[in-house]
C-alpha cells in the first residue's frame, strides 16, 4: 500500500505544480516584467493593436489579448465579468450606464488625478466617471452617430441628404422611385435598429436634458406624448411607408455597409467607429469610400449628431490584488495617454480627445464629414446615463415584427430601466 | 436486499456523476433564482418571487415558456418521425446503407453554432435555398416559418444520432416474430404497427425523452440562426436568460434557468414514466 500512496502523492504534487505554473499572470523570474490580460473589442483597429505591441516593446511586459466579438460585445463581456474572471485591463464602454453595470466602486481602480483627465476638457463630466470618481481612460474619439449616405445616389436623384425626420420621410418615395432602398436596416445584427430612434431623440436631448429626466425619474419613457414614444412612432411610420430594406429582419450590419457602398441603399444609420467595416465593404479601397460615402447629422428636427464615448480605446483597470500587475496596468494607461498617443492619432487617422494633440493629416473624407457634423452640433446619446436600456434593441425587433406598438414598447422598456435603476441604487428610485 | 447489493456497484459511477455535475450545482445555485443578484451591486439578498414577478410584468416569461414548449414538441416530433423513417430505410447493413448512415450522422459531429450559421446563409432571402426554389422568402425572418424552420435545422443536426438508436432497436427485434406475422398474413403496415413499433418501445422512450429534454434547453441553434427573432417568435427561455444575463440581471437570469429545470422535470419525468409503463404493458 505504501508505494502506491507515495506514487499518488507524487502525482498529485506534479499536477498541482503544473496547474500552479499554468496560472497565467505570474512574472517571468527576476525581470520584474509581467503578463497582462487585456479583454479587447475584436473591432479594435490595426493602429490600436500596434499600440499594444509598442507598449510590450517599451515596457518589456507581455499583453495577452482576449478578443471579445464586437457582435454581442456587451453581453459577452458581462457574461465573462459575472463569472468573477477579471482581466488586468478591460476595454469597454465609457457611458455611465455601461460603467454602472460593472459595479465600479467594488471592482475598478479609481484613476482620478491621473494627468490625462485634465487634458480631456469636460469629457469626464458625462462619461467614464461615477459619483465624482474617474474610472476610465478614454483615448478614442467618441462614437459619432448619424446618417451615412451614398453621394452618387443622392446626386443622381437630385436630392440633398436629410438632416431631420420630415426630410427623411420626404426623400423616401423619391429614392424608391429611383430603384434604391432608402434606408438599410440590419435587424439580423439586432443592435443597429436602435440607432434611428436614438438619433431622433437628439432633438429633445440638448445638454442631456431628456436623459437626465429619465435617469432621475422625473419623466418616464412611456409618458403620454413623450419624445421616446414619438421617436418609435416616427420609426414605425418609416417602416410602414416602405423606407427600409425588405430583409430588415435578417440582414446583418456588414450587409448594410455593402449596400451603402454599392449604392443599392441610399442611407444607413451608424456610428463613426464603423469606418473599418465600411472600408472592408469597399474591398479595402479608401478611394471608393471617399468618392461614394458621406455623413450628416440627423435628429427629429435639426441637423444634430448623437455621440457616445465608445468602447474602442476606452480602458478600465479592474482590481486584481496583484501589486506587480496593477502597477504594470497603470503603466499601460499612462503609455496610452502619454507621448505615444500622438503617434497613435497619426497612425489611426482619427481625432484626438486630448486638447494638446493636433488633428492628424490625411483623414479620410467621410471622417472629415463626421468631424464637421460633430463640430456643428453634437448631443450625447440620451441613453448614455440611463441604466437598463440594454433591452431597447430587442424591443425594436418586436416593433419591427409588428408585435408591439410604440407605447407598449416604451412601457416595457421603462420597466427594465426601473429594474436596473433600483438595483444600482440611483437617487430618485 | 440481494438485488440491491448487486445493482448498486454498477449504478454508483452514474449516481456519483449525476450528483457531482447536476444535483449538487443545482442545489447550490437554485437560491440565486430567488435573489436580488445583479451586476450593479455586490450584495445578494433574498427577494422571494420578485424576479418571476419582474419577468411576468415585462411580458417575457409567458412568451418564452410558450415558445420553448412549442419548439420542444416540434423538435421531438420532427426528429422522431424523420429518424424512424430513416431507420426503417437503412436498417439492413449493406455497403450503400453504411454510406447513407454515415452521411446522415455527419451533422451530429458539427458544432450546433456552425450548423446554425451554415443554415442561416442557405436560408437567407438571397441564399441558395431560395435560388433553387426560385422564390423570395425570409425563412428565418417570417414569424410564420421561423420556429418551424429552426426546429427542422435542429432535426437535421441530430436525426443521425436518433436514427442509429432506432436502427439498434430494429435490429434487436427477433426476425422470427416478423416471419410469423408474415405467415399469419400481415402486410408491411400491419407488421410495423403490430410488431415493429411495440417492440421499439425502449428505443422510442430513449429518443422521445432525449429529443424533448434537449429541445427544452435549446439555445445554440436558435442563437446562431435567429437570435430569438423575428420579434420574440423564437425567443426561448435560454435565449431570454442570456439576454437578462447580458444586461446584468443575474437573479432574473437564474429564475429563467430554474424555470427550464422545472419544465424539464415536469414534462420528462411523467413522460418517461408513461413510456416505460407502455414498454411493459404494450
Amino acid at each position: 500500500m505504501r508505494a502506491p500512496s507515495r506514487l499518488l502523492g507524487s502525482a498529485i504534487g506534479a499536477v498541482l505544480a503544473l496547474s500552479l505554473s499554468g496560472c497565467g499572470s505570474s512574472a517571468p523570474e527576476g525581470t520584474g516584467q509581467v503578463k497582462l490580460t487585456l479583454w479587447h473589442n475584436s473591432a479594435d483597429p490595426a493602429a490600436l493593436l500596434e499600440m499594444y505591441k509598442k507598449f510590450e516593446k517599451q515596457s518589456g511586459h507581455k499583453i495577452e489579448l482576449v478578443s471579445i466579438p464586437s457582435d454581442g460585445f456587451e453581453d459577452t463581456t458581462q457574461t465573462k465579468w459575472a463569472t468573477g474572471d477579471r482581466p488586468d485591463i478591460l476595454e469597454y464602454h465609457a457611458t455611465v450606464s455601461g460603467l454602472l453595470a460593472l459595479n465600479p466602486a467594488e471592482n475598478l481602480r479609481d484613476l482620478t488625478g491621473e494627468a490625462y483627465i485634465a487634458r480631456s476638457g469636460d469629457l469626464y463630466q458625462a462619461a467614464g466617471s461615477v459619483d465624482g470618481k474617474v474610472y476610465a481612460a478614454i483615448t478614442g474619439f467618441p462614437q459619432v452617430f448619424g446618417l451615412y449616405y451614398n453621394k452618387k445616389v443622392f446626386t443622381a436623384a437630385g436630392l440633398t441628404p436629410p438632416t431631420n425626420f420630415a426630410e427623411l420621410a420626404g426623400a423616401c418615395p423619391k429614392l424608391k422611385a429611383a430603384g434604391v432602398t432608402p434606408v438599410f436596416e440590419s435587424g439580423g445584427s439586432i443592435w443597429p435598429v436602435q440607432i434611428l430612434p436614438i438619433l431622433y431623440l437628439a432633438g429633445a436631448n440638448q445638454a442631456n436634458a431628456y436623459g437626465k429626466a429619465i435617469a432621475g425619474h422625473s419623466s418616464t419613457l412611456a409618458d403620454a406624448g413623450s419624445p421616446f414614444v414619438a421617436g418609435l412612432t416616427a420609426y414605425a411610420k418609416l417602416k410602414a411607408d416602405g423606407c427600409f430594406n425588405k430583409d430588415i429582419v435578417t440582414a446583418k450590419f456588414e450587409d448594410s455597409m455593402k449596400a451603402l457602398v454599392t449604392g443599392e441603399a441610399a442611407m444607413v444609420a451608424q456610428h463613426s467607429d464603423m469606418l473599418p467595416a465600411l472600408l472592408a465593404a469597399a474591398g479595402g479601397d479608401q478611394k471608393t469610400v471617399d468618392e461614394s460615402v458621406g455623413f450628416v447629422g440627423l435628429s427629429s428636427d435639426k441637423p444634430l449628431v448623437t455621440y457616445a464615448p465608445g468602447p474602442i480605446g476606452t480602458f478600465y483597470l479592474p482590481k486584481t490584488g496583484d501589486a506587480a500587475r496593477e502597477k504594470a496596468s497603470l503603466d499601460f494607461v499612462r503609455f496610452m495617454t502619454g507621448p505615444a498617443y500622438a503617434e497613435y492619432i497619426t497612425a489611426s487617422k482619427t481625432f484626438p480627445v486630448f486638447k494638446d494633440v493636433p488633428d492628424p493629416q490625411g483623414v479620410p473624407s467621410v471622417l472629415q464629414d463626421v468631424k464637421k457634423a460633430y463640430d456643428t452640433g453634437a448631443v450625447i446619446a440620451f441613453n448614455s446615463d440611463i441604466p437598463g436600456m440594454g433591452g431597447l434593441a430587442q424591443l425594436m425587433s418586436e416593433l419591427i415584427a409588428g408585435q408591439k406598438d410604440p407605447q407598449k414598447a416604451a412601457t416595457q422598456l421603462q420597466g427594465q430601466v426601473e429594474q436596473a435603476a433600483k438595483a444600482a441604487g440611483l437617487p430618485g428610485w | 436486499m440481494r438485488n440491491r447489493a448487486a445493482w448498486l456497484p454498477w449504478a454508483l459511477p452514474a449516481i456519483v456523476l449525476v450528483t457531482v455535475f447536476f444535483v449538487a450545482p443545482f442545489l447550490l445555485n437554485v437560491r440565486f433564482a430567488f435573489s436580488s443578484w445583479t451586476s450593479f451591486r455586490s450584495e445578494i439578498t433574498w427577494n422571494g418571487l420578485e424576479n418571476v414577478r419582474t419577468l411576468i410584468d415585462q411580458d417575457l416569461l409567458a412568451n418564452a415558456v410558450t415558445v420553448t414548449v412549442l419548439y420542444a414538441i416540434l423538435c421531438m416530433a420532427i426528429q422522431n418521425t424523420v429518424s424512424l423513417s430513416l431507420a426503417l430505410a437503412l436498417q439492413r447493413t449493406s455497403g450503400i446503407n453504411t454510406v447513407f448512415r454515415s452521411a446522415f450522422f455527419l451533422p451530429t459531429l458539427i458544432s450546433p453554432l456552425a450548423a446554425g450559421y451554415i443554415w442561416r446563409g442557405l436560408l437567407a432571402p438571397d441564399g441558395a435555398v431560395n435560388s433553387f426554389l426560385g422564390i423570395e422568402w425570409a425563412w428565418l425572418g417570417e414569424p410564420s416559418t421561423a420556429l418551424v424552420v429552426v426546429a427542422f435545422i435542429d432535426a437535421w443536426k441530430w436525426s443521425g444520432l436518433i436514427t442509429l438508436v432506432y436502427i439498434a432497436g430494429l435490429n434487436s427485434i427477433p426476425k422470427s416474430l416478423l416471419e410469423s406475422a408474415t405467415v399469419d398474413g400481415a402486410g408491411p403496415w400491419t407488421r410495423f404497427r403490430r410488431v415493429l413499433f411495440p417492440m421499439l418501445a425502449p428505443a422510442l422512450t430513449f429518443n422521445v425523452a432525449v429529443t424533448l429534454v434537449g429541445a427544452l434547453s435549446a439555445y445554440d441553434v436558435i442563437a446562431a440562426t435567429t437570435g430569438g427573432g423575428p420579434g420574440d417568435h423564437t425567443r426561448a427561455l435560454n435565449v431570454v436568460m442570456r439576454q437578462q444575463w447580458g444586461q446584468g440581471f443575474f437573479g432574473s437570469a437564474s429564475a429563467l434557468g430554474f424555470t427550464v429545470t422545472l419544465l424539464v422535470i415536469a414534462t420528462a419525468v411523467p413522460l418517461v414514466w408513461w413510456l416505460r409503463r407502455r414498454e411493459v404493458t404494450g
